[in-house]
């Protein structure tokens, strides 16, 4: 009899947590919301679990029924470390657990040792009288109970870090999700110094009944952190573990595994927090605060340029400058010159272009050159996650690997110095093409400016590459060998071809012309040697020592 | 008889008081107050339910619980508000303590005054401070948010607690232990009480005053 009220009891408790479960979660979700919520009383007979109006939304319902899986016959004694985990998720994808609340229960020694002690008859029939009266007054007392830590729950969840956040949140920045778990709180997700708070403890027959959450108190992204991070991408994926915090594989891969219940769990935005943001793309990524833009909805991240502080860096180049000599694999992605120049590609040009500022660019070089290794290693994570990617020609491996082509072009030049023309031709086909469509000026009258402009670029475009360029090189190697006053006159010889090849820029008569000329100085080259060495000896015994001492350099 | 009693000690800006004393008087209330009973006969009755609202505070950073209930809502920030004159006011020192006494009645004897026993009191002891720039402020905005959250905290750990509470009465004694006049909540019976003499201390002396307050208001 006693024994069948035991049960009775034991299943009115069931019944009790069970619903205590239920409506712990609906107020934790919905604090969670980012709206104030009001809900009115109801002084005429509200069938509400503990006399508070808590509304249950469906969802949030379903949610834990699912975490829960109870099953008709089921107890929910044994499914009990129920938790609910906020966390925040930006819109770039990183993700933060915020706290988890969580309703345990504890065995209680206590009450088993009433249960099982079994002495004497009438002290067994009297301990079992004061353990039913207890009970019969617990039931009561239980529910009155539960309505009291429902209550501070309600208090607390408006407490916490997290409320605040919920409350400020939008789609544009951030957004709070929940996941309703059944597994001990994973409280080793919110990092250092996080806070450990019991709401109560509830000394039942079946045990003791503890609610309590856990919340981060380190809510800060510092974008130290982030650009370490960045910066250690290279090094290693050390680095990238040591990050846990901001990494949202945070689950014991041990307790993953095993644990049946890590596939009931569920990870799911409450109404109103943002639902599109990328999951395979944020599983990977590190927080870059310094990142000046953010790809938008459905871009393709592959596609997407990394911008270094070389970008905030004007390039001084000559105007229309695009319209000049490209690469030929550039051509795909002419419509976005954006994407096409890598920073060592500008860095070549610069080189090329002004050597005067040589020096000057040297020390963004150096800057440049790390910021854009540490890039590239970073988008080689991204090549490993982003499945769109594969598909289209990655703008980093085109950036990365043909970046020597231009001085394997000009080590050609200066080999094959004979026949230009046929050397320019593998890159003038492609580039013509691109460069015609360019030049396509659908509203231009033939008689227009515009397309005398036109002409003039195609012009320039079709001349051939000076040789002084190339042999600005090349005396190099020779001069090395020779005294210094052959390197003098190459300069000279070189300075005169250009000036030459200047005047007559097109045509191939001038251009045999200016070969035979060049021909006919290198002949007389050793005219020349003698010429300058007289000087040098005349210019020593008359004037300074500047002179003489390169000469005796030169001996 | 004795009575359970806290003592919290805040410093704030006089326009932060009412909300700061409001936040942890209301989060009390709420965890005092109970649906309305509805007797169908002497020894049964159903209860009726209990809803909350939030509420944001306009000079503090937080936000508080409280019952959905217009007339105690009404009643507590009224007595709040008397206080926080009495403390803010020229003649006030800057400091002084309002608390909020749960108490049960015993059946009034012929020619005797009806006798209340606290058996919770719950006292916010409050010292005002003026900040010299924004900075300042700001700083200490954030503070009392701190120090209120503290306090909810505590709060919820006393209620949780399996501390005295005045048990269910009959229907006849009903009101000898909650406060039946809201028509939405029942909470205890409740009074709040307050003191901007500076020294704020509950002493003998202030227990005496009342005595003979009480027995001269009959």
């Amino acid at each position: 009899m006693s024994t069948q009220r035991l049960n009775a009891a034991e299943k009115d408790l069931e019944k009790f947590i069970k619903f205590l479960a239920l409506k712990s979660t609906q107020v934790v979700v919905q604090s969670r919301l980012g709206e104030k919520i009001q809900t009115q009383c109801n002084p005429l007979a509200g069938n509400d679990w503990f006399n508070i109006v808590v509304q249950d939304h469906p969802d949030v319902l379903e949610e834990t029924k699912r975490a829960l899986s109870l099953k008709p016959g089921d107890s929910i004694l044994q499914r009990l470390p129920l938790c609910i985990e906020i966390s925040l998720k930006t819109s770039e994808g990183d993700q933060m657990i915020l706290e988890v609340w969580s309703l345990d229960l504890l065995a209680l020694e206590n009450n088993k040792t009433v249960g099982g002690g079994g002495g004497g008859g009438g002290e067994d029939t009297n301990n079992k009288g004061e353990n039913e009266s207890q009970v019969l007054k617990a039931s009561h007392a239980i529910y009155n109970r539960m309505g009291i830590m429902l209550k501070s729950l309600i208090s607390l969840t408006r407490t916490t870090p997290a409320y605040k956040l919920s409350r400020r949140q939008c789609p544009d920045s951030y957004g709070i999700f929940y996941r309703i778990y059944v597994d001990r709180p994973q409280v080793h997700t919110l990092g250092e110094g996080h806070k450990h708070v019991k709401i109560g403890q509830l000394n039942t027959i079946v045990g003791s009944l503890i609610m309590s959450v856990a919340y981060r108190t380190k809510l800060t992204i510092s974008p130290t952190a982030g650009h370490h991070q960045a910066t250690t991408a290279t090094t290693g994926t050390a680095a990238q573990q040591a990050g846990i915090m901001l990494k949202s594989d945070h689950f014991r891969p041990a307790s993953d595994a095993n644990s049946p219940t890590s596939q009931l769990s569920t990870f799911k935005p409450p109404l109103g927090g943002i639902g599109a943001t990328n999951g395979q793309t944020g599983d990977k990524r590190f927080i870059d605060i310094e990142k000046p833009l953010r790809p938008g909805a459905f871009t393709d991240l592959g596609k997407l340029r990394q911008f270094t502080e070389h970008d905030f860096v004007l390039r001084e180049t000559p105007p229309f400058e695009w319209l000049l000599r490209r690469q030929c694999h550039d051509s795909i992605e002419s419509l976005n010159p954006k994407c096409c120049d890598s920073p060592v590609n500008n860095n070549n040009h610069i080189n090329n272009n002004n050597g005067s500022n040589g020096n000057l660019n040297n020390n963004h070089m150096h800057n440049i050159n790390n910021n854009s290794a540490a890039f590239k290693s970073f988008e080689k994570v991204q090549v490993a996650t982003s499945p769109i990617k594969s598909l289209l020609i990655p703008a980093s491996r085109h950036n990365s690997a043909p970046t020597l082509q231009p001085q394997q072009q000009q080590q050609q030049q200066q080999q094959q110095q004979s026949q230009p023309a046929p050397q320019q031709q593998p890159g003038t086909s492609s580039d013509d093409d691109s460069l015609l469509k360019e030049l396509h000026f659908p509203f231009a009258s033939p008689t227009s400016h515009v397309n005398d402009l036109a002409k003039f670029y195609r012009e320039c475009y079709h001349a051939p590459p000076l040789r002084g360029l190339g042999e600005l090189q090349a005396p190099s190697a020779t001069s090395s060998s020779s005294c210094g006053a052959t390197a003098a006159a190459t300069a000279a010889v070189t300075a005169a071809a250009t000036a030459a090849a200047l005047e007559g820029s097109n045509g191939s008569s001038s251009m045999d012309d200016l070969s035979r000329q060049l021909e006919q100085f290198e002949t007389s080259l050793e005219d020349y040697d003698k010429l300058v060495s007289q000087f040098g000896l005349s210019g020593s015994s008359s004037t300074g020592s500047r002179s003489s001492g390169g000469l005796q350099m030169s001996n | 008889m004795n009575a359970r009693s806290q003592v919290f000690d805040l410093t704030m800006e006089g326009r932060q008081v009412d909300e700061a004393v409001a936040s942890i008087f209301h989060t009390v209330l709420f965890h005092r107050c109970l649906g309305k009973y509805m007797y169908t006969g002497d020894a049964q009755y159903s209860i009726g339910t209990v809803g909350y609202s939030d509420v944001d505070c306009d000079f503090i950073d937080f936000t508080y619980v409280c019952c959905t209930s217009e007339s105690l809502t009404r009643r507590v920030k009224r007595a709040i508000n008397i206080f926080s004159e009495k403390l803010r006011s020229n003649e006030s020192c800057g400091s002084g303590q309002i608390s909020l006494e749960f108490f049960q009645k015993k059946k009034n004897r012929w020619l005797f005054p009806q006798e209340s026993i606290p058996w919770e009191v719950w006292t916010v002891h409050l010292d005002l401070i003026k900040h010299d720039n924004e900075d300042e402020r700001q700083l200490c905005r954030e503070n009392v948010s701190d120090m209120l959250t503290e306090k909810v905290i505590y709060i919820t750990e006393l209620m949780n607690r399996h501390d005295y509470v005045p048990k269910t009465p009959s229907q006849s004694e009903l009101d000898l232990i909650f406060d039946t006049s809201f028509p939405d909540v029942q909470p205890y019976l409740f009074k709040f009480d307050y003191s901007t003499t500076g020294s704020a201390v509950p002493s003998m002396g202030n227990a005496m005053k009342k005595i003979i307050k009480e027995t001269l208001a009959m």
